[in-house]
């Protein structure tokens, strides 16, 4: 019985193909096959076959195979009947046995041809047609088989090649979502950043920037994080952001929260009805923040401001909202921390035109925007002029003639307010000196000065050769300063004031009675003039037998008289009503100035008075 | 520029894989059009590039098998291509059959195919790795299943240096791969020479190679020989490889056309 050629091992590492083969027939005289012939065609054939592919066996091997094929050849060669199999066998066998190319084959039927019958000395009937049909029925065996492995091969291939691309789009895909997150995640809390937030703030104007909808957004800033920064480390200052972090997501439920940097975090609240819906977030995130954070086993307790914006989608731009949101947490931290503040409009129209005022007035004083106006300062005995208070405006070239109270508030945050008091006592100087030399009956110009002026070092300096330059009486300058001003000063402030004192200039106190009102100490300043503040005198334009407005009297008359008995004068401000004068007169107030005596003017109208 | 970490390898089988052209000089069908017709073009380049890659093929077989005769049981088989025949864990486990085997190459279809081929035998592992970063190839999870470092290991890096630039430091390489081998572990190592033809010959076939995934660099015996610095060599020490430890009088007939220059050596 023949094996079944495709079931047989191929040789690799242990030798010996064991034929199993039966007796080959003696035909006609052959020999038999494991004659001395048998390994001498072996070697023949295994020579021709080497180097037409890569063998993965030893040499040796190989001719021990190809002997026992040898075998299985001529005993096709005389098989009664003649077997087409087993011709395709012995192809397939070459093939299975890695002699698998073109010219394994073509050189294998030209051994066969050439040698087989004559190494192996055998003859018989009809040999030369059994050995063509042979070789042809091996030629087709090897052919299929050959055709099939390299089919195989090729699928094989295909479907290694086709996995590895799966794979590597997979890891494309996989490494391109994890660069995302991290392009779009904070890598210390692992909320999403700046990044994603605004995408998605964009991704909500793209949405619903033509539809009725609305947005809130809420600005979140811890409150005193540096502080933990600085005292307990920055490796503490992470755990606590961390935490925050955790509890803030927590907290505000399904909104958005970003981490923007340090310790500033945001709040998307998308498609809201109204403010309520971003106030009860903001809410929360104040009570998820404030409970304490357990940092390196310590209890830390934080809070945090938060500015609010909530408005239609239409009619806005990220950008806006985010300016909004960053303005409004200002104010939350400016009005004391741990809050949220609501975005307001008209504030915020205020603060704008505040900070655009206050930048463009440096370049107003240089360029001469500023004038000074008076209003006279009258006597209550005799009607006479006594003297002008010199009140500055801006003529600003668009919004007109501002009064002092738009702009000397921002002047003394800059501190411009220094350069455009001097202006201001330098043009009222020049103005005095004109009076004199148009009349007699010139008036002192009263200029008030701010408290930065008055600490500053050369305001005495300066008094003293404005007084020089324009050839002015001191008594003829009067400079006024707050009551608050004079309580907060310092003692170099209260010799700067004796010094001017000293000079003769007249010094008096504006707006008394506004503050601590301090009459004893005033004793212990070179004043000559209290000017009693508007809000005393306006008790006095209702009827005198309101006792509300007689209390106001009482008081008023006791002031003058306590001012008198320390030899100063007193000026009362804001009066508007010929009632209110002789009610004045009547107590004893020296002069009055107000509407009732004329309103701040040009100097050209003062001119006219004099 | 070097390919970030978190982006991964794209495949491109538009391109000529130097993996699949050996394949087919071995007489393979693993391997596309475009590697077949590359293949021509160094078969224009240097007619005999099949028989050259048998006899490496063969020097890989019979390394093997001196190897396990050598009482190795473990195998890494670094640049270890596309399996076709002969495949190391079939030479190793025919004759010991406990060997243990990890294949590593850098091409993803030579692995995705080991892959394949090794479903089910549990004594060997296929990775995708570059030999320029040995410390992953050592460090690697599936390869510290199959390969006990503190045991003897046959290091195998047959046919790859040469697609390793100087620039990269093969001996380097080679020297941090043999760190973390036990007294009693093998190098065995081939690579192209550039000795034995002329420079036309090589103008040629580093021009076919230019077009592949893997242009070639190279190197003549002496740097090949330094490549097995600190291990001693076994005989017939660094040779043509048709010439070391042939194994019959079919070896290939002029050894120094053989391109291939390879060895064996022993850590002590
Ligand atoms: C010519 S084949 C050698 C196959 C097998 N070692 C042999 O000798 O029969 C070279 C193999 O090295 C791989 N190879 C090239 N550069 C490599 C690298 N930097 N790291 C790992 N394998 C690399 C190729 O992908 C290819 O499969």
């Amino acid at each position: 019985m023949i094996p079944d050629p495709d079931a047989m091992p191929y040789p690799l590492a242990t030798p010996g193909y064991e034929t199993t083969a039966p007796a080959v027939p003696d035909a006609g005289g052959g020999r038999h096959p494991q004659s001395p012939g048998l390994a001498i065609f072996a070697r023949a054939w295994a020579k021709a076959v080497t180097g037409t592919s890569y063998l993965p066996v030893t040499p040796a091997q190989l001719e021990e195979f190809l002997e026992g094929l040898t075998i299985r050849l001529v005993e096709a060669l005389y098989a009664e009947p003649f077997s087409l199999r087993r011709g395709y066998q012995i192809g397939a066998a070459l093939v299975g046995a890695h002699i698998a190319s073109a010219e394994g084959l073509g050189r294998t039927i030209e051994v066969i041809e050439l040698h087989l019958l004559r190494d192996l000395g055998l003859a018989g009937d009809n040999l030369r047609d059994r050995m063509a049909r042979l070789l042809g029925c091996v030629a087709i065996g090897y052919t299929r088989a050959l055709r099939d492995r390299t089919l195989d091969e090729q699928e094989s291939i295909r479907r290694a090649a086709m996995v590895a691309r799966e794979h590597a789009e997979q890891a494309l895909r996989e490494s391109e979502a994890r660069f995302r997150h991290q392009a779009t995640h904070d890598p210390l809390t692992d909320l999403p950043n700046r990044a994603l937030f605004t995408e998605r703030l964009e991704a909500v104007f793209d949405r619903d920037g033509a539809s009725g909808r609305r947005l809130g957004v809420c600005f979140v800033d811890l409150d005193g994080f540096k502080m933990v920064n600085d005292t307990l480390g920055h490796h503490a200052g992470d755990l606590l952001l961390t935490s925050v972090a955790a509890k803030l997501r927590r907290g505000v439920g399904e909104h958005l929260v970003a981490r923007m940097g340090g310790d500033e975090f945001v709040i998307l609240v998308e498609d809201t009805t109204c403010t309520d819906d971003v106030l009860k977030v903001a809410d929360a995130a104040l009570a998820a923040i404030s409970e304490p954070s357990i940092v390196d086993g310590q209890e830390l307790h934080v809070s945090a401001s938060i500015g609010i914006v909530e408005r239609p989608v239409a009619g806005t731009t990220p950008s806006e909202v985010m300016r909004a949101a960053d303005i409004t947490l200002h104010w939350a931290k400016s009005s004391g921390k741990s809050r949220w503040e609501l975005f307001d409009p008209e504030r915020n129209e205020r603060e704008v035109t505040r900070y655009a005022l206050s930048s463009a007035m440096p370049a107003a004083l240089e360029r001469g925007e500023f004038c000074l106006d008076y209003q006279p300062l009258v006597s209550l005995c005799d009607g006479r002029l006594l003297g002008v208070e010199a009140l500055v405006r801006w003529r600003h070239p668009k919004l007109g003639v501002l009064g002092p109270d738009k702009f000397i508030g921002l002047a003394e945050e800059t501190g411009l307010i220094v350069r455009l008091g001097s202006w201001v006592l330098a043009e009222a100087c020049r103005q005095a000196r004109h009076w004199i030399d148009l009349s007699p009956k010139a008036p002192f110009v009263s200029v008030n000065l701010a408290v930065r002026q008055v600490r500053g070092p050369g305001l005495v300096n300066e008094v003293t050769s404005l007084l020089r330059e324009h050839d002015l009486p001191p008594g003829r300058l009067q400079l006024e300063i707050t009551e608050s001003a004079m309580m907060n000063g310092a003692d170099e402030s209260v010799d700067i004031l004796r010094s001017l004192a000293d000079l003769g200039v007249r010094i008096a106190i504006d707006d008394f009675g506004t503050g601590y009102s301090n009459l004893s100490y005033l004793r212990t300043l070179p004043v000559c003039e209290l000017k009693v503040a508007g809000s005393f005198v306006e008790g006095l334009r209702a009827p005198a037998a309101e006792p509300a407005s007689l209390t106001d009297e009482r008081i008023l008359a006791t002031l003058v008289s306590l001012a008198h008995t320390l030899n100063l004068t007193v000026t009362a401000e804001g009066v508007e009503t010929a009632a209110q004068a002789d009610r004045l007169r009547a107590i004893g107030c020296d002069a009055a100035q107000g509407w009732h005596f004329g309103s701040p003017m040009p100097p050209t109208h003062v001119d006219a008075l004099l | 520029m070097r390919r970030p970490d978190w982006a991964p390898e794209t495949i491109d089988i538009d391109r000529p894989s130097a993996a699949r052209m050996y394949d087919y000089f071995l007489g393979g069908s693993h391997n596309f059009a475009v590697d077949r017709e590359a293949a021509q073009a160094m078969l224009a380049a240097i007619p005999e590039t099949p028989l050259i890659a048998q006899a490496n093929r063969a020097f890989l077989r019979r390394s093997v098998h001196f190897l396990v005769e050598a009482g190795v049981r473990q195998f890494l088989d670094i640049g270890s291509g596309i399996p076709t025949v002969g495949n190391v864990h079939e030479i190793a486990q025919a004759i010991a059959p406990e060997s243990t085997v990890a294949y590593v190459d850098i091409d993803p279809v030579a692995v995705g195919h080991s892959r394949e081929i090794l479903a089910g035998n549990d004594l060997a592992v296929a990775i995708q790795a570059d030999i320029r970063d040995p410390d992953r190839i050592l460090d690697h999870p599936e390869v510290l299943k199959l390969i006990d470092f503190g045991q003897p290991v046959a290091l195998m890096i047959v046919a790859v240096l040469h697609y390793v630039r100087d620039e990269d430091r093969p001996t380097e390489i080679v020297a941090r791969l043999r760190s973390a081998l036990a007294p009693g572990s093998y190098l065995a190592l081939s690579q192209a020479s550039g000795e034995g033809r002329t420079s036309a010959e090589w103008d040629q076939a580093n021009a076919v190679y230019q077009r592949t995934d893997r242009p070639l660099h190279n190197r003549g015996r002496d740097e090949i020989a330094h490549l097995f610095d600190g291990f001693a060599l076994v005989e017939p020490g660094v040779v043509w490889v048709p010439e070391w430890r042939p194994d019959s009088s079919h070896a290939f007939e002029e050894a120094e056309r053989a391109i291939y220059i390879g060895g064996v050596g022993r850590l002590g």
